[in-house]
Parts: C-alpha cells; structure tokens; sequence
C-alpha cells in the first residue's frame, strides 16, 4: 500500500475532472527508502493533520467538479430536481467516476453508501449537487484513493497462493508507466482479465509505452531517482550567484528532464550516454548561466555543448553541480555524494558527528585557496578521510563549475585541478569522469535496480538477485535501452509477484482487503 | 566567469548543425545597451550655464496669464494652481489656446538659454577644429573635452545642457532609462560580426537591431550580461555600419542608423545620420557594463516628433517648446538643406552602458551570437 504524492494526486484530478481544476495548498513531503520517494511511500502514514488537509483539497475539487461551469460535462446526468436528492443519477455518476477514482469498480456497498451520502446532504442543503460534491469530497480521502492498494486473490494457477488482482495490477502499471490512475482501457482490460493472460498484458503495455504520457512516467521515475524534490527546499545567494535565479533553478530541473527523455526515450539511445552526451536543451534563465545562446529565450531550445567545454552528461548540469552545491559555494563532498549515491546506488556513510567543517567551509582561505587544498587539509583527519577517498577525487572534477552552475578556471586567484578517479580510473576532467561513469558496471546496474524498486513500490530483495542479475545481463545485451527495459518489467512476473512480507490473502469474492505494509 | 567568444560562437554553430571550422573562421559580437543619455559636461555652479537654467513653461504660461484667470486658478490668490487644470492647460498658450508643442511657432517665446562653455564630449564629426561650414555641416561653435585632446560636435548637449529637467540625473532622460530598463521596451543591441582579432581587426561590420525580449536582472535589479535577445523583425531597424577594432575598442565609419527610442510611455526612433560607435570590446573584470558612445547628427524631425510629445514633463522638467524648437533649428550643424541652407540635424553623443548578450536572428537559420571575452 503506497500514499499518492503530489504529483500523482495532480495528475489524477487533471486525468479525472479536467487540468482546469485548482488543487491548491501543499501536500506533506515523503519520506525517501532505498533511494526512492516511491519506495517510502509505501512507509507513509497520513497524520491527523495531513488528513485535515487532504479533506479542505477535497472540498476545494469536489466543489470545483460541481459548479456550474463544470457539471454538465463532468456529471453524465441531470437531477430530476437540483433542489432534492436523485439517487440515480448519483449512483451514475459514482459508478463511472468512482472506479477512475478507486482504480477499480466499486463494490455495491461502496456505492450505495456514496450515494446515501450525497442523497443525505442534498436533503439537508436543498442542492443536488452540494450532495454530489459532499459525497465526492468523501471519496477523495478515503483510503481507497489516497492509497494504492495491492489488492490480492487467490491464484487458480497455483492453488494455495495468491496474486495480485487485475485491477491491482492495472494501477502498479499505470503508475509505473503514466505516474497516474488506470485509464477506462485498461480498467475494462484489467475487469475482462487480460492483465492475466500474456498477450493481454502486453497489448496494454505496449499501448501504455507508446502513449505521450509514457513520457510523463519516465520524467516521473527520474525525478525521483534523481532526488529532484530536493529542490523545493533549494536556496541560492542571490549576491554571490546573480543568474541563478528561481526561474534558473526550476528549468534546471526541467532541463536534466528533458535531456533524459530525449536521449532515452525519443533517440532511444544507450542509458550510459546521458554522462558523455553534450546534446542538452536551455532555457534563456539557463543561457545567463552557462552563458550560451538560446534560439528562443522564452521557451525551451536544443543546444550541443562543443567538445572542449566543461559541460558533458547531465552530471555536469546545474540540476546536479549546483543542486549539490551550498547556498553561497560549490561543494566537491556533496557532488561526489551524489554521484555515488544516486547514479551509482551506493550508500556513502554519514559524517561523525564530531567532524570539524570550519576548514572546508572557509572559501576565502588565504592559505588553502582551492576546494582541492582545503579537502586535502581536512581529510588527513583519519575519521574522514575514508569517505572523502570515495566522494571528492569525484566531485573536485566538477570545481570548474561553481555553486552557481557557472563556469570558472580559478578559485581564489588559484587555477582549479579537475582531475579525479572513480574506482581505479583516472581521469583530467569532466569528460574524464563521463567516460569513468560511462564504463563502471555500477551505473546500468543502478538504474535498473531503481526502475524495478519504483515499479514495484519496494524495495528488492534476496530472493529477487537472480532475476535481477538475468535482468542486468540482457539490459547490457539490449544496448542499455529504458524503454526495453521498462518492457521487459512491465511483462515479467516479477513485478507482479507478492512477496511474503506484503502478502494478504483477500476475502470473500465480492469483499476487498487490503495489504498491510 | 571566463569564456572565450570562440567557445561560444562554435557552440551555437554546432547547435545548429553548422561545422565547427567554418564557424571558427570569424566571430561574432553581441551587446546589449539598456542604458544610455546624452553626453553632457556640468559643472557644480552652473558655468556652463552663465545665463542661468532655461526658463520653465510654466513661468510663462503664468505670465501671460490675465488676472481674473490667475484669480481663478487661485480661488482669488488664496491657494496655488493645482496640477489637473493647471498641467494640460499650461501648453495652450497659442491665441486660439493651441497647444505650442504641437504648433512650437505659434508663440515667439524668450530666447532658450543655452550652453555657452567651453568644453563637452562627444566625438568630432564634422572633422574640424573650429566649426567652420563644411559642405556635410552648418557653422558651429565647437567644443573641446576637458583634457583638452580633441575638438567635438555636440550642439544637443549646448540646446539641452541648461534645462533643469535634462540634466544630469534628473527626470527627462534618467526617467526614460528606468522606465527602458524596467519594461525593456526600447532596448537596442548591437551587433559585430567577421571579427578575427579582438584586439585589432581592420576590417568588422556592425549592426544595430531592436529587440522585443526581456532584461534578466539579478536580485539588486542590476541588468544580467550574456542573456539572449531575438532581433525584431521588423525592417525598420538593423542597418549596418563598417567598422573596425582598434586597439580593443570597436570603432565605426559613419552610416545613417535608425535606433529604437522608448521612454515616458512613449515610442520612437532615433533616426541618426553619420552615427559612429566607440565601444570597448571588453568590460570590466566584475561583469558590469562595458561604457561606450554613440555620436551622430540627430535628425531634426525625428528628435522633434519626440520630443514635443514631452509636453507632460515641462512642469517637472521646466522648458519651452516653442523656445526649444527656436533654439534647435538654430543650433542645428549637420547636413544643411540644398536649398535653404538651412541644416536638418543636431550634433549629438550619447554614453551608452552596454553588456555581453547573444544576439540571435529567429528568420535565419543559423543563429549568430557572441560575447565579450573577459
């Protein structure tokens, strides 16, 4: 069972009710699990005043769904008369509207109590559709909505056992895929059972992948694999950094976005690229700060950085060199973190909590003018020196980019040494380092891992490390392709498969129970 | 930040598919000049001035004012004229109420009072040393810069130098620039292009455009270098001029140029004869404007079709239109009429602020930009 985030929750509401709909205020953070938001989610509790605020977001939309402007082509019926309660209608409307909702159909007893509730409320306002929007308003917090529910049955297949049920299965897809609720075609695929059979599995596959919005999923897979939520909390001194500005940092993370769906999804090229391509798009905020020509400064503009710049493979754009950087200086540590970390699924451990940073922190020292000599100081400390061995031969690669994403030869009036390592292999530069990533096994092996966690909404275990070697060794033999990737687990039964530790047996045919996590 | 033009130009080249060699070839330049005013010489005591500031409209407006109208606008002299009547009524001093900016020759207004020092800035355009008549140029008092090096044409700086409201850091000129800056309506760009040294290069072309993009300002507001700018489209503007970079500063020959001109809600051209660039390539170390001029003859009609439409500044500026337009026409040294002999433009020179941009030609398929290399 995994909470909706905000993205998702958004993306519904606009599939569901129309992108004109407000879904206004501010949704808790999520808690990220093994590298993934999407992982934590399924860790996630709604606290008595999150579900406050869901309930004011679902009054605010169910009365938007309503009014007047709206309810005749979001609501398939008219009342007989909008001052009473018309409990056809009512049942119509949350026949269609709550399986979208609910991911799957409504139980008859859900239903009726929808429409027992907008039939009550109605009575009580006069106003057939102040009822329909109480009902609805109840229907987007419940659990059913707010959580993805792995719903299981018994397995005729393989008696004694259970999987996932079709529906359960529509939405692990959709979300995978579309980062969004089951669409009609594949709630009727999922109601007829052809999520059970192969070829109906992958007629939906395929026709989910070929969808624009298989676009939306992937962006959606990346920005959580990539930590982007890191920037809703991000800062910049605006007196160090002039061109970094809020629009900067929002297309930075657009750009890294972009960049990915380009290179991996429209030119389908090998996912080792996106660290020695040089192809990219800007924006004019982001032309002001790698200081190069947009063709159109009010939209988005490819651009191919030549062979001698800095700028190679989306590690070196600001999504990452200045995201992973302190508010008013670059940070060679947290880069190297970050590369380890996130495109290398490596855990780095904490620093101690005694660990003194006044040397690395002091940007202005006279005698260790360069991230690289301060690093060095610091790092003869033994209880550091062991993790800074793993981050910053790395991140000292980027000290040509500043904290504000810009270029620069030297710090402090010293020229800056890019050169670095990454496990064994030594390199002079940024290009250096796309070629180190470009090679280490470490890095197909990472995304796969992530994609397959995020698909799941879990992490892998023990018993998962055969398929997922078998996985591994024919993402190399497919040239590193995502989009076969993602094919091949989206078809697989391991991303169907329940596993002991969230497995429930449901109840009685026509009752649903739901997995505990 | 550094980051050589070559680096850049090559970069847009491949982002457009061009080869690298052929782009390499030459560079391009890009600036853009949000700011700009009239170069102007003032001294703390008014020297320049010795007749003292230029008298207001409003000053004669009163006085031709007759008594029982004074009464009025006084409530019988117990209050001052408040601005809604007084403002739109102050320029209809014609016999029938005309408005005199709109009909400058329909009252005969106290001389102007202008600039009667001996120095200014500018650049010596008609080639002399003592103003004499010159088949491009009417007789004129020349000026010479303070540090005494050279002879300069500047007769916009004698007309407008004793007027209150033009000068240095008061309402009509620095206004407009802050009203530039904050809307970038009226933003000029200038362009260099078939640059194969920066430092010395006999031979570049220069090209100054409109643009209808935004400014990016840092958090202080202060303008951000190498932002992309589109060329207008239209053809109203972009001619070209010949130059050449001496010495690490762009220098051009004269051509007649069409500039954009916005300010107090008002657009326009600077239609400019003869105009000459003299901008360094390089700025300073902290990535602040680059300071340059601009010097040319303004042409009468163009600068008047402007500037009459200031008529709502006379009370805050304090000029004359009719006395203005006498001192102009009279004041006027650049390219006399065949017939009358009477000249058609006013020497003048502007210091522009510029900065490093990418200039890019959205109806070409190749986008041409450059920066200034720090």
């Amino acid at each position: 069972m995994r909470l909706l985030n905000e993205a998702q929750f958004r993306r519904i509401i606009a599939d569901v009710f129309g992108p004109d709909i407000i879904v206004g205020g501010r949704f808790d953070p999520l808690v990220r699990s093994g590298g993934l938001l999407a992982v934590g989610a399924g860790k996630t509790s709604i606290t008595g005043s999150s579900l406050e605020r869901f309930d004011i977001l679902a009054r605010s939309i169910a009365g938007q769904v309503v009014a007047p402007v709206r309810r005749d082509w979001l609501i398939p019926c008219k009342p007989a008369d909008a001052t009473m309660a018309d409990p056809e209608c009512a049942r119509a409307y949350f026949k269609s509207t709550g399986r979208l909702l609910y991911r799957r159909a409504l139980t008859s007893e859900e239903l009726e109590t929808q429409v027992q509730i907008a039939g009550d409320a109605a009575t009580n306002l006069n106003d057939f559709y102040g009822g329909l929007s109480a009902s609805l308003a109840a229907m987007l917090t419940a659990p059913e909505f707010l959580f993805i529910v792995d719903t299981t049955e018994p397995d005729p297949n393989n008696p004694g056992q259970v999987r996932l049920t079709a529906e359960a299965m529509a939405s692990r897809l959709s979300f995978f895929l579309w980062n969004t609720t089951p669409d009609d075609t594949l709630l009727t695929a999922a109601e007829r059972g052809e999520l059970h059979t192969t070829d109906g599995l992958k007629r939906q596959a395929d026709r989910m992948m070929t969808s624009a919005r298989f676009e939306t999923g992937i962006r959606a897979f990346f920005d959580d694999m990539l930590a982007f939520d890191s920037f809703d909390t991000f800062e910049k001194d605006g007196l160090i950094y002039p061109a970094f500005s809020l629009a900067a940092a929002n297309d930075a993370r657009e750009q890294t976005l972009r960049t990915l769906v380009d290179l991996l999804l429209v030119k389908n090229r090998d996912y080792r690229e996106i660290f020695t391509s040089r192809e990219t798009f800007v924006s004019g905020a982001l032309g002001l700060v790698y200081r190069v020509p947009v063709a159109d400064p009010e939209s988005w503009s490819r651009y191919m950085f030549p062979p001698d710049d800095e700028r190679v493979g989306i590690q070196s754009q600001a999504s990452l060199v200045a995201l992973r950087s302190h508010p008013g200086r670059s940070s060679a540590t947290l880069r190297g973190k970050a590369v380890r970390e996130i495109l290398m699924c490596q855990k780095v451990p904490d620093p101690p909590p005694n660990v003194d940073f006044t040397l690395v922190s002091d940007s202005a020292n006279p005698i260790y003018k360069t991230a690289r000599q301060r690093l060095g100081a610091h790092s003869t400390e033994p209880s550091c020196a062991g993790c800074h061995k793993l981050m910053d031969p790395i991140g000292l690669t980027f000290e040509t980019l500043d904290g504000g994403a810009q270029f620069r030869t030297l710090e402090n009036g010293e020229p800056i040494d890019t050169s670095g390592e990454l496990d064994g292999i030594k390199f002079a530069d940024a290009a250096g380092l796309g070629q180190a990533l470009y090679q280490n096994p470490a890095v197909p092996s990472c995304v796969l891992n992530r994609l397959y966690n995020y698909a799941t909404g879990r992490e892998s275990n023990l018993g998962e490390r055969d398929w997922l070697i078998e996985q591994e060794k024919q993402f190399a033999d497919s040239g590193y392709k995502i989009p076969a990737l993602v094919r091949r687990i989206v078809l697989s039964d391991a991303m169907y498969a329940i596993t002991p530790a969230d497995t429930q047996l449901s109840g009685q045919p026509g009752t649903r129970e739901e997995n505990p996590s | 930040m550094i980051r050589s033009r070559s680096l850049v130009t090559a970069a847009t080249g491949l982002a457009l598919g061009l080869s690298a060699p052929a782009m390499a070839a030459s560079k391009t330049l890009g600036f853009v000049v949000p700011s700009w005013e009239t170069a102007t010489y003032e001294t703390k005591y008014y020297d320049e001035c010795p007749d003292g500031l230029a008298i207001g409209n409003d000053e004669l407006w009163w006085k031709g004012l007759s008594q029982r109208d004074k009464d009025v606008l006084t409530n019988g002299g117990e209050m001052e004229p408040v601005d809604p009547p007084r403002r739109p009524m102050a320029v209809l001093r014609g016999p029938k109420k005309e408005d005199v900016c709109w009909n400058p020759e329909i009252v005969v207004d106290p001389p102007q009072r202008i600039v009667k020092g001996k120095f200014g800035y500018g650049m010596n355009l008609d080639g002399t040393t003592d103003g004499a008549a010159t088949p491009k140029s009417c007789k004129h008092e020349k000026f010479v810069t303070p540090d005494g090096s050279t002879y300069v044409d500047n007769q916009m700086y004698r007309l407008v130098g004793c007027i209150y409201g033009w000068r240095k850091g008061n309402y009509v000129e620095a206004h407009a620039d802050r009203e530039r800056r904050d809307s970038s309506v009226g933003i000029i760009l200038i362009e260099v292009t078939g640059v194969d040294d920066e430092q010395n290069d006999p031979e570049v072309e220069v090209s100054f455009h409109a643009t209808r993009d935004v400014l990016y300002k840092d958090i202080n507001g202060a303008i951000l270098p190498y932002a992309t700018f589109r060329v207008s489209e239209t053809q109203h503007y972009g001619a070209t001029a010949k130059g050449r970079i001496v010495d690490g500063k762009i220098v051009t020959d004269p051509a007649d140029i069409r500039l954009p001109l916005y300010g107090h809600q008002m657009t326009g051209d600077m239609y400019i004869k003869d105009l000459r660039l003299d901008l360094p390539v390089q700025g300073p170390a902290d990535d602040g404007p680059h300071l340059g001029m601009i010097a040319g003859y303004y042409d009468f009609d163009s600068w008047w079709d402007y500037t009459r439409r200031l008529e709502s500044l006379l009370v805050t500026g304090q000029w004359s239109c009719p006395a203005m337009y006498v001192a102009a026409k009279q004041l006027a040294d650049g390219y006399p009429d065949p017939e009358t002999g009477e000249c058609t433009a006013i020497s003048t020179a502007m210091n522009i602020q510029v900065l490093p941009a990418f200039v890019v030609h959205p109806d070409r398929e190749t986008a041409d930009a450059g920066s200034a290399a720090q």
